[in-house]
């Protein structure tokens, strides 16, 4: 017995020295199918022949839960505890000061194309290797909307609904041709505030919680109607006819209760739970919902987010690898991050459960495994973008602050004038 | 001979006040540092003196008064409606408590639940489509209040408080209660006090250096309140439920912008210290 615990305990001694040892360690995103993804590949760099003992990857993992909080006070205390840390889009501009550009390989263009790369950029400079895409989808209950499109007796409701909430008569029309009137009307038909004999309760979910994230979701609107966080001179243009339609927009519907009251305390799993109840009829929602929503309500469907009129777009951001400034083995790092951005790594990564936005010619490869990531490389190819601005230092803080103006205004504590001014001049301070 | 037992003094409490230095001057040290200096997260190691620029900053802020403002209210309010229903409680379930004293165990058991729990357990018992409570109202009367509307929300944190925290007001009131001797009260019914009279002008007189403990010790909790409404509803539309401690949690990691966030830190532990000053001074005065 006593053997067996000093062997038990010598193999745990063994293991621990094994990974304080280790001559590459990233520190990755805990949990879900990027951890799942990031192991596979990290099992086939290990693998590979030309890879030296001191250059293999082991991996560290925490918690989600204030993961970039955490990260942040890591890298400013320079911890060596990690070479390689995940990125966001969104924080590069706070972590880069931690951080050191790398280089690509060669292939690194043709894979995940130059909207996908920008999203790990920063000062003109790369600081990451983009592992995984996040974006946003319409979803919408096809079964409900083929009906509507189906009973012609129903049309004029639809549009006297339209013409009282929106200024215009419209016509009930395919998701794939929405407008964000479009959007609107189906959400205000679909909804028993306006339209007592809805099948839903509510015609859409819009999550409003004062939440950097629910602000990543709703930037789609105001961009389609050309709405932008600073121009190329660098002048803040938030305050705009494009942010405020869309704001409009948004609290209109949750005034007329086309959304439920407690929008403005709704986030990711909030706005999911309501519409797998059945009683959304569509959202718009990060792509990672999409097999929940599926699930949950069969007869969804996906299309990517109605258009305004300077065009359809969907907000984008991903989480990438870059390389830690205080690294302890920075060749053996970079050369790991080098291998991540070829195609061998990124299918694999892909086919380990992983979402990297890859470009059609790199995602034919495997799409009859991964037939979502068609998708997300399609729309990220073709409506993607990123705010002027938001891979700066403070746009984490730019997003924390609209997040308070924009739902303080939703949820009527402020008018859109104060929401807007308050807005400008805390913009001009963060990223002028 | 004195003065050896003083050296003795000193060595004996040399290592508590050593561990107390350690472990609380330097982050307090290391906090006024930084209240008074331009730092960020870039300049953690080299903050550059900025004299009172980060304080005039906080009380330039709508937003730290918004923060104070509702700290102050959620704190009276909680430490009011917890310690009257502890009272309460106290009082009218003590002769069964009596004879009964597991009851204590089941009375007690939010308070037990981690706070940040209890955020979390509400978020989901209020939802809409998945709580119970929105569910059986929608069920029985086909209507429910939506309890996270920026008009309900400050109901509900203040109600979801109150509930976890009621039982420990509730405690200190049963000890103070069957504290009170038995024949204080024989004394006071032989002399024909009616029970409400026994009450108000025997038993509350003698509980009231507790009362106000408890009042003390839930205002302060009430005040600085963070991980039940942070987990429940964050900052709330327009920083409608933000508390001090989530305004200087929001200000340190998710602006970065750390000097502010130690001034506000700063002038919140001076006024809850003169607060606390005068209600000491207040509470000798009474009793």
């Amino acid at each position: 017995m006593i053997k067996k615990h000093l062997l038990g305990s010598a193999a745990l001694l063994a293991m621990l020295a094994g990974t304080a040892h280790a001559e590459v360690t990233v520190l990755g995103w805990p949990g879900g199918p990027e951890e799942a993804a990031l192991r596979a590949v990290t099992e086939i760099y290990n693998a590979r022949a030309d890879v030296a003992d001191e250059d293999k990857v082991e991996l560290l993992f925490t918690s989600r839960d204030g993961f970039f909080d955490k990260l942040q006070v890591d890298l400013a205390a320079g911890s060596t505890a990690f070479d390689i840390n995940l990125i966001a889009t969104y924080s590069i501009g706070r972590y880069a000061p931690f951080m050191e550009p790398i280089s690509l390989s060669d292939e690194a263009d043709g894979v995940f194309g130059d909207t996908v790369l920008s999203t790990m950029q920063f000062d003109g400079q790369q600081y990451g290797v983009p592992t995984d895409l996040s974006l946003h989808f319409l979803y919408y209950r096809e079964d409900l909307i083929d009906a509507l499109l189906a009973d012609e007796s129903q049309h004029a409701l639809y549009g006297d609904i339209a013409e009282e909430y929106l200024g215009e008569r419209l016509a009930p029309a395919s998701p794939e041709d929405w407008t964000w009137q479009d959007f609107a009307a189906n959400a205000l038909y679909f909804s028993r505030s306006v339209n007592p004999d809805s099948p839903t309760r509510y015609g859409t979910v819009i999550q409003m919680k004062n939440l950097l994230f629910n602000m990543m979701v709703f930037h789609s609107l105001p961009r389609s109607y050309g709405g932008n966080w600073m121009d190329d001179d660098g002048n803040i243009t938030v305050d705009s006819e494009a942010y405020r339609t869309a704001l409009e927009l948004a609290k209109m519907l949750y005034d007329a209760g086309a959304t439920p009251p407690d929008s403005t305390s709704y986030e990711y799993a909030e706005a999911n739970t309501a519409y797998s109840a059945g009683q959304v009829a569509a959202m718009v929602q990060w792509n990672a919902a999409a097999s929940e929503l599926t699930e949950a309500q069969p007869e969804t469907a996906a299309f990517a987010p109605p258009s305004g009129p300077e065009g359809r777009f969907t907000h984008i951001h991903g989480l990438g690898l870059g390389l830690n400034a205080a690294a302890e083995n920075k060749d053996g790092a970079t050369a790991f991050l080098e291998w991540l951005s070829t195609e061998e790594a990124a299918l694999a990564y892909a086919r380990a459960g992983g979402a990297p936005g890859l470009t059609n010619e790199t995602v034919g490869a495997i799409s009859e495994d991964r037939p979502d990531l068609v998708q997300v490389g399609d729309y990220a190819s073709n409506y993607g973008f990123v705010m002027n601005g938001a891979t700066s230092e403070n746009a984490l803080s730019v997003y924390e602050a609209q997040a308070e103006e924009f739902t303080g205004f939703w949820a009527g504590t402020q008018d859109l004038d104060e929401a807007m001014t308050n807005i400008t001049a805390t913009m001009s301070d963060l990223l002028q | 001979m004195a003065t050896k037992e003083r050296r003795e003094n000193a060595m004996l409490a040399s290592p508590m006040v050593l561990f107390l230095v350690a472990i609380l001057g330097f982050p307090t040290l290391l906090s006024i540092i930084y209240g008074f200096s331009d730092t960020s997260f870039q300049t953690l190691r080299s903050p550059e003196f900025s004299g009172l620029d980060n304080f005039r900053r906080v009380i330039a802020d709508d937003g730290f008064w918004q923060a104070a403002w509702f700290s102050l209210r959620f704190g009276v309010i909680t430490a009011v409606l917890q310690c009257a229903l502890g009272l309460f409680l106290a009082v009218y379930l003590a002769p069964l408590i009596r004879r009964h004293g597991w009851m204590v165990a089941v009375l007690i058991i939010p308070m037990i639940v981690a706070p940040a729990m209890m955020g979390l357990m509400y978020r989901l018992v209020l939802h809409e489509f998945a709580g119970p409570i929105p569910h059986y109202m929608y069920e029985w009367f086909g209507w429910s209040p939506a309890f996270l509307t920026y008009q309900n929300v400050f109901k509900t944190v203040v109600m979801a408080e109150t509930l976890q925290w009621t039982p420990f007001a509730f405690l200190l009131f049963l000890a103070a209660y069957q504290a009170i001797p038995e024949d204080m009260r024989e004394a006071a019914r032989v002399d024909g006090t009616k029970p409400w009279q026994l009450f108000r002008y025997v038993e509350l007189p003698l509980m009231m250096p507790t009362v106000y403990v408890a009042l003390f010790i839930r205002f302060i909790d009430g005040f600085r309140v963070f991980d039940n409404i942070y987990t429940l509803v964050g900052a709330g539309p327009g920083g409608a439920t933000t508390s001090m401690s989530i305004y200087i949690y929001e200000a340190f990691l998710r602006q970065g912008d750390i000097g502010r966030a130690l001034a506000a830190a700063i002038l919140l532990f001076v006024t809850a210290f003169v607060l606390l000053s005068l209600a000491q001074r207040f509470r000798r005065g009474t009793t």
